[in-house]
């Protein structure tokens, strides 16, 4: 099933083509059902849980695609967890396509007197959309982004396939939001969405990573210099390998650690894998721009689009060295 | 609880709790510190001893088919007490690996049966063979290998040397490569004989390692007489039965190396502790990212396992797992031994049939290049990868030597 539905989205997304805008993407997979894939059966889904929705990943960073797929996705998995009345609608606006933001990197938000206040950082869609999911440790809930106390500030990055936002709540009404989880269940439900951030970040990087490799061993294989393919010099060739292995142990932690999500510590699993992808991601990004010359810095060639994501991802989530820090956290026991 | 990759089975789960109960029964305890310091020949009495309690309860050749004690096993049930063993940190079979894989799987899958009556039987009593393929001028090019095997009436007669033969000075046997006839391409004319390591005219030295190890041996061999009946396969053919005792141990040691090195990450806690460095965050977050790298090294072994069991195995997958593997242990030990400090170049003790998990930092990292220059080195990979794997062109071959 998930090998049927990552060929599927191979297909629809080679079509679209590589870097394709948030216009031509977003209607496609929403048409296509990726928004249902990690949904239950019994609410209308494909019930393919996180590895479903990680092969749909993949295949959006082999494509470096503009969608907002991950802040929908992160939305969908909130509102199918909470245990608010109104969860089936929400659930079908969600998966008719209505833009809802999220943010893809730190968030800190409090809730007092029926109000939220707080900071949402490297937010995606969040002028399309109606409502922002923010979730932390006191509280998760769908905001209404219209209304008074929100403030929309654009970030613009170099990697222009993101339309990221800063958004800042002060004392924002929740008058057309939901409250989807408080206290102990709002600490358990963030839980699981960081988890689904770090796998998703993940599977996104090694997507793209294995697209950006294969695109430059095919160009070392065409590009010829002194009489010869330069895939024939073995100095290019052993730092190929090297990606190559490094590309396949950070695709096989990940689906090594989808495998076991439910039986070990799902948090430190998901830190992992975020953290070997986008540094690996970010080494082949590295090496790919410097083994296609000259040709890699010019908008001519996709490379950049890829390196600018990969640069991009490092910082998504919890930022490179936080990664690292929380995983010693584990294995030193503090 | 699983140790890695998918669920078990009913009946795999079964096997490991039934090999993780008998481990706990019968493993050597305190055998890291009872074999620190000592002579050869106390690892060798330990080798011998736990060998014999192997074999006993049939762990030592679950690869054999079955019939033989303990053979039969499917490739996911050596998989479970491969894990287990590194789990419960028992001692490798350093003495005998060559043994019960190379020799057995070659005498399995080209021996004759008169062969395999001849030779496994011995096998499982404990004797031990070594292996004559690399020489001095032949590592990674080992088709260029040149010790010369004559046939002379029902005989031949063997002159050359050989080297990096593990534990030849114990060996009763050995899986020797030769040439006998011409050498074009290098990968024709070769003999692959098994030679009796007691002949008259086979001399032995052990090859002192920068550890104060003398694990590896060189063999001389000065007209040593084998006869034919002792060759495996056809005179010619004995690159392809080479190929097949390289392959042998179907990726099982890497799934055992690298599950000791995730069971050993607690060491980094050790040496923090010792060093009073348990906050420093240089020193933690060197250890997060190499954390992930040794999960991820276990999940490439274990995953190539599984293709393995479901037999859709890639030409380059087993160079990915070795240099995943290799690399990562590389990392594995700068690491220990930055944290060492000064205090880790005070520490020389050596420990005798250790892997690369013994603490002793200084030790561990000049013990690690067994992994990225033996059995292939890292270079050999990296053309295999970018070759057989990626499809990026050969370099000519017209300059010679």
């Amino acid at each position: 099933m998930i090998e049927e539905l990552k060929d599927a989205a191979h297909r629809a997304l080679t079509d679209a083509g590589v870097g394709a805008s948030e216009d031509k993407t977003w209607p496609l997979l929403v048409e296509l059902g990726w928004l249902l894939v990690a949904l239950p059966e019994d609410l209308g889904g494909i019930e393919q849980g996180l590895p479903g929705a990680c092969a749909i990943y993949g295949e959006l960073g082999r494509s470096v695609a503009a969608a907002p797929y991950l802040p929908a996705m992160l939305a969908m998995e909130a509102v199918t967890q909470s245990g608010i009345e109104d969860r089936d609608s929400w659930i079908e606006r969600l998966s008719g396509g209505e833009y809802v933001a999220a943010p893809l990197a730190r968030c800190s938000v409090r809730v007092k007197g029926g109000a939220l206040s707080g900071a949402a950082s490297a937010v995606q869609a969040a002028d399309t959309a109606e409502h922002l999911l923010v979730f932390s440790d006191e509280i998760v809930a769908m905001a209404p982004l219209k209304t008074k106390g929100v403030e929309i500030v654009p970030r613009i990055t170099w990697d222009e396939t993101r339309r990221l936002f800063d958004v800042r709540l002060d004392g924002a009404a929740l008058d057309g939001g939901v409250v989807l989880a408080e206290g102990d269940a709002a600490r358990a439900l963030s839980r699981r969405l960081t988890v689904h951030r770090d796998f998703a970040l993940a599977a996104e990087s090694v997507g793209a990573a294995n697209a950006m490799f294969e695109m430059t061993v095919e160009y070392l294989k065409t590009r010829k210099q002194y009489g010869r393919p330069l895939a024939m010099f073995q100095a290019l060739k052993h730092r190929c390998a090297d990606l190559k292995m490094q590309i396949s142990a950070a695709e096989a932690l990940l689906q090594d650690s989808l495998d076991k999500l439910d039986t070990e510590d799902a948090l430190t699993m998901g830190r992992m894998a975020k953290q070997l992808a986008a540094a690996t991601y970010f080494t082949v990004a590295e090496e790919a721009v410097q083994l296609h010359g000259g040709i890699a810095v010019t908008k001519e060639h996709a490379c950049h689009l890829y390196l600018k994501r990969a640069l991009l991802n490092q910082h998504l989530g919890e930022g490179v060295d936080r990664y690292e820090l929380d995983i010693a956290a584990s294995v030193l026991g503090a | 609880m699983q140790t890695n990759g998918s669920a078990d089975s009913e009946a795999l789960s079964a096997l490991r709790g039934e090999v993780r109960a008998w481990l706990k029964e019968n493993m050597p305890t305190g055998w890291r510190e009872a074999m620190t310091g000592v002579e050869q020949e106390a690892f060798v009495a330990l080798q011998r001893d736990w060998f014999g309690k192997l074999v006993g309860a049939g762990y030592a050749t679950p690869h054999w088919p079955a019939g033989w004690p303990g053979g039969g096993r499917s490739l996911a049930e050596q998989k479970v007490i491969y894990e287990e063993v590194a789990r419960a940190d028992a001692p490798r079979l350093i003495m005998y690996f060559v043994a019960l894989y190379h020799a057995a799987c070659t005498l399995i899958e080209c021996g004759s049966q008169e062969q395999k009556d001849k030779y496994l039987p011995g096998i499982l009593k404990g004797e031990v063979w070594c292996q004559g393929f690399s020489e001095p001028n032949a590592g990674s090019d080992l088709a260029s290998l040149r010790t010369r095997a004559e046939l002379k009436g029902d005989r031949y007669v063997i002159n050359g040397q050989k080297i990096w033969s593990t534990m030849a000075q114990y060996a009763d046997r050995c899986l020797l490569l030769a040439r006998s006839g011409p050498s074009d391409p290098p990968q024709g004319g070769l003999v692959y004989l098994l030679a009796d390591m007691r002949a008259k005219g086979v001399t032995v030295r052990p090859i002192h390692q920068i550890t104060g190890d003398d694990e590896f041996c060189e063999v001389f061999f000065d007209d040593v007489e084998v006869p034919v009946e002792d060759r495996i396969g056809e005179d010619g053919a004995g690159w392809a039965v080479a190929q097949t005792t390289l392959a042998s141990e179907r990726g099982l040691t890497l799934v055992e190396l690298s599950l000791r090195m995730r069971y050993a990450l607690p060491r980094f806690r050790d040496v923090m502790q010792a060093q009073g460095r348990l906050d420093d965050p240089i020193l933690r977050r060197d250890l997060g990212a190499l954390t992930a790298k040794v999960h991820a090294a276990c999940a490439v072994a274990d995953r190539y396992l599984l293709k393995r069991i479901a037999g859709d195995e890639q030409v380059g997958d087993a160079s990915i797992v070795k240099l995943c593997y290799s690399r990562t242990l590389r990392d594995f030990v700068s690491l220990g031994q930055r944290m060492a400090g000064l205090e880790g170049q005070y520490d020389v003790a050596f420990m005798r049939g250790a892997t690369q998990e013994t603490g002793h930092w200084a030790l561990d990292f000049m013990n690690s290049y067994n992994w990225t220059i033996a059995g292939g080195s890292d270079e050999v990979q990296r053309n295999i990868l970018s070759e057989r794997m990626l499809g990026m062109p050969r370099e000519p071959k017209a300059w010679r030597l």
